[in-house]
């Protein structure tokens, strides 16, 4: 007996962000506003917004809130060698952002989420991250991150495809 | 000797900011306020395209980053000798009118409140109201899961602290809903400013994009609903604490520091730009009558005497260079000292207020003997977003019906090539403060570039007199109790409201365990 095709269950996603956030000014600390840059130029699914977050950090809880999946892009001093990529889930994180040190109001990126949480809801996070080489002043990314972008791009796009096809 | 206390980092502030004590029977005999981030992003900009600096200097900072690019652009008009239209520069004020709002709603609600709240007495609400208990609920939530911020870190309240279960509770709900307000806030900015964060459209000459009449309808609406929130909410949740449990600080104008005061003057509010809703001048010592004088920006220097530069003498910031000299022991902090006429200045809403000689908060001097410091911050904050919004409708009005002029123009376009050679300053009065750019171009390019912040100006070292920064000559006097617990210091600073950020933004776990979800 032929087994009879499921149809495939829909989305449970429709609004999945693109966040790139790091200072354009400090080499590979930029990392995450370059690739949002690069991808805001992409033909992506209707799904998916891409935004640049620079270094905002209150101002971002309107994106986030409005998201029920986000992928954030940022450079990540994870303790691994120069350039090596990262992905984990929000959950993954210690829960208290104390651990996360950040300079903009001393309110870092995963405060921010944390904040958005109180005036909405927190949209299923993944965070892949990138160490960087360098964060000396300076507006390019260092050679061998600038290597690694097409990877992270293509690892981005693998996870929205994930998350359309859930 | 006092007893040292070192605050570091300082937190709820923009960037990273250490503050050194000494307590001497219970108050602060001396203090020390250091930057302890190295900024000079400056240094980019040489050799760059004169235009390409409202976009690079956007970038300073995350929080601030329209109010560089109007300060740049305005360098860039003078160098160009750029003349906005009208329809510009009502675009140009609506944009920062926008900003105004956001900073200071954050300011008072986010980074500041939990000075002056016991915020755990919203446990002991016992009233009916479903929206309070809503609040209540979260609260409690978050406390249960050990997940507590955003309201830690933070000091143990104290006697001035609010503690009443009822309006501790309601408080807490302002806080939810101008988190709200600020997204909107944000939001107006953006639908003139073409993107947030780092808004695209202001540049040399004017603005890029025009506005249509659903724009504008759009942000006025948008308008309308903060400025309920303004008169309802924000207004008398500073009155309330300022009159309340405040008045023996805001009476004893604890930390008041050197009082003297400059503004640059802001906000055209006519073709000419000889009117500005906020006018320029200085107040040096309020002994002296609170005499307004005229501003000279030629009376501006910065030192870098206890600043971890090369040492030198205190220069014009056309002038002004950075090169770091890290193995300086007489030198304490990354934040150079402006000064004005060799005198430390408070820069802020309190030195707009007081140089406007704005009947509210003069009337709050007089009829409640509020004296300049922390507290009367606070309020001089509050009284300025009003004073904003309500200009804000006029310039919609305005914009309203140039834009249905012919002729009705928005950029310079004749201005727009930079020229060979040129010299220009741009000033405007930051939510926080006097901010300045100035720029030098030679074959047409940028030979030098100097940004003076707000947070500078009060957050700086002594000088070469040995005269103190005006964080620090502000904690002089101020009640420390005990030495465990020193909220009155952080509230002190925070009245501030310091921005130092100009900013990274990595995440830095503190344990590695990161590590294992390398994936390449």
């Amino acid at each position: 007996m032929i087994e009879k095709r499921r149809k495939p269950l829909r989305s449970p996603y429709k609004h999945i962000l693109i966040l790139g956030v790091g200072n354009l000014l400090l080499s590979d600390e930029g990392v995450g506003v370059h690739i949002a840059q690069r991808m805001m130029k992409m033909d992506l699914p209707p799904e998916v917004q891409v935004v640049e977050g620079g270094t905002d950090g209150f101002g971002l809880v309107n994106f986030i809130t409005q998201a029920d999946r986000m992928i954030l892009i940022d450079a990540v001093k994870g303790g691994g060698q120069p350039g090596s990529i990262y992905r984990f889930d929000i959950d993954d994180c210690p829960p208290y952002p104390d651990l996360f040190k950040t300079s903009v109001h001393q309110i870092s990126i995963l405060e921010v989420i944390n904040l958005s949480g109180l005036i909405g809801s927190i949209p299923h996070t993944t965070i892949i991250g990138i160490e960087p080489v360098c964060l000396e002043m300076g507006m390019e990314l260092s050679p061998s991150i600038e290597k690694k972008v097409p990877k992270v791009i293509q690892m981005i796009e693998e996870e929205v495809e994930a998350s359309l096809s859930r | 000797m006092g007893k040292r206390i070192t605050i570091d980092p300082v937190t709820r502030i923009e960037g990273h900011l250490k503050i050194e004590v000494e307590i001497e029977n219970g108050k602060v005999k001396d203090a020390w306020s250091s930057g302890t981030m190295a900024r000079g992003f400056e240094a980019l900009l040489l050799g760059k395209d004169p235009r390409d600096a409202s976009y690079v200097t956007s970038r300073f900072c995350g929080v601030c980053y329209s109010v560089h690019q109007l300060a740049s652009a305005r360098a860039l008009d003078a160098a160009f000798g750029a003349r906005v239209p009208w329809g510009g520069t009502l675009l140009r004020n609506l944009v920062m009118g926008a900003e105004y709002i956001y900073d200071h709603m954050i300011h008072f609600y986010h980074l500041s409140a939990l000075d002056y709240l016991d915020v755990m007495a919203v446990a002991n609400y016992t009233g009916k109201d479903p929206a309070l208990n809503k609040v209540k609920e979260k609260v409690v939530g978050l406390v249960k899961r050990g997940d507590v911020f955003p309201l830690v870190p933070r000091y143990e309240p104290d006697e001035f602290s609010v503690k009443d279960p009822d309006i501790v509770i309601s408080a807490v709900k302002h806080y939810l809903d101008a988190l709200q307000m600020q997204v909107k806030a944000k939001n107006m900015g953006a639908i003139f400013g073409g993107r947030a964060p780092h808004y695209q459209s202001i540049v040399v000459g004017g603005f890029t994009q025009y506005p249509d009449v659903n724009q504008v309808a759009r942000f006025r609406s948008m308008l309308d609903e903060i400025a309920q929130f303004v008169n309802e909410v924000y207004i008398p949740d500073v009155v309330a604490f300022g009159t309340g449990p405040l008045l023996p600080l805001a009476q004893a104008g604890v930390g008041g520091g050197h009082l003297n005061y400059l503004s640059y003057g802001s906000f055209e509010m006519n073709q000419s730009g000889k009117q500005l809703l906020f006018k320029p001048g200085v107040i040096i010592g309020l002994n002296g009558g609170m005499a307004v004088k005229p501003f000279d920006q030629r009376k501006i220097t910065e030192s870098v005497h206890s600043s971890w530069y090369k040492k030198d003498t205190p220069k014009h910031p056309y002038e002004g260079e950075q090169v770091f000299d890290l193995t300086r022991s007489d030198a304490y902090s990354f934040v150079k000292s402006p000064r004005y006429g060799n005198v430390p200045m408070e820069v802020g809403p309190l030195a707009r207020a007081l140089v406007d000689q704005d009947p509210t908060i003069l009337g709050l001097v007089k009829k409640q003997g509020v004296k300049p410091g922390a507290v009367a911050r606070h309020a001089a904050r509050a009284v300025e977003t009003k004073k904003v919004v309500d200009a804000m409708y006029g310039w919609c009005d305005e914009l309203t019906t140039a834009m249905t002029k012919r002729g009705f123009k928005i950029h310079d376009t004749a201005h727009w090539d930079p020229p060979a050679t040129g010299e220009g300053v741009g000033f405007f009065e930051a939510p926080r403060g006097a901010l300045g750019h100035w720029i030098r171009i030679k074959d047409h390019k940028i030979a030098g570039y100097q940004a003076v912040v707000p947070s500078t100006w009060n957050a700086s070292p002594r000088d070469e007199r040995g005269v103190r920064g005006q964080y620090e000559e502000s904690l002089i006097g101020v009640p420390v109790p005990d030495p465990e617990n020193p909220i009155n210091v952080v509230r002190v600073i925070r009245s501030f409201d310091p921005c130092l950020a100009c900013a990274v933004h990595l995440i830095d776990p503190r344990t590695n365990e990161i590590r294992k979800f390398i994936v390449e």
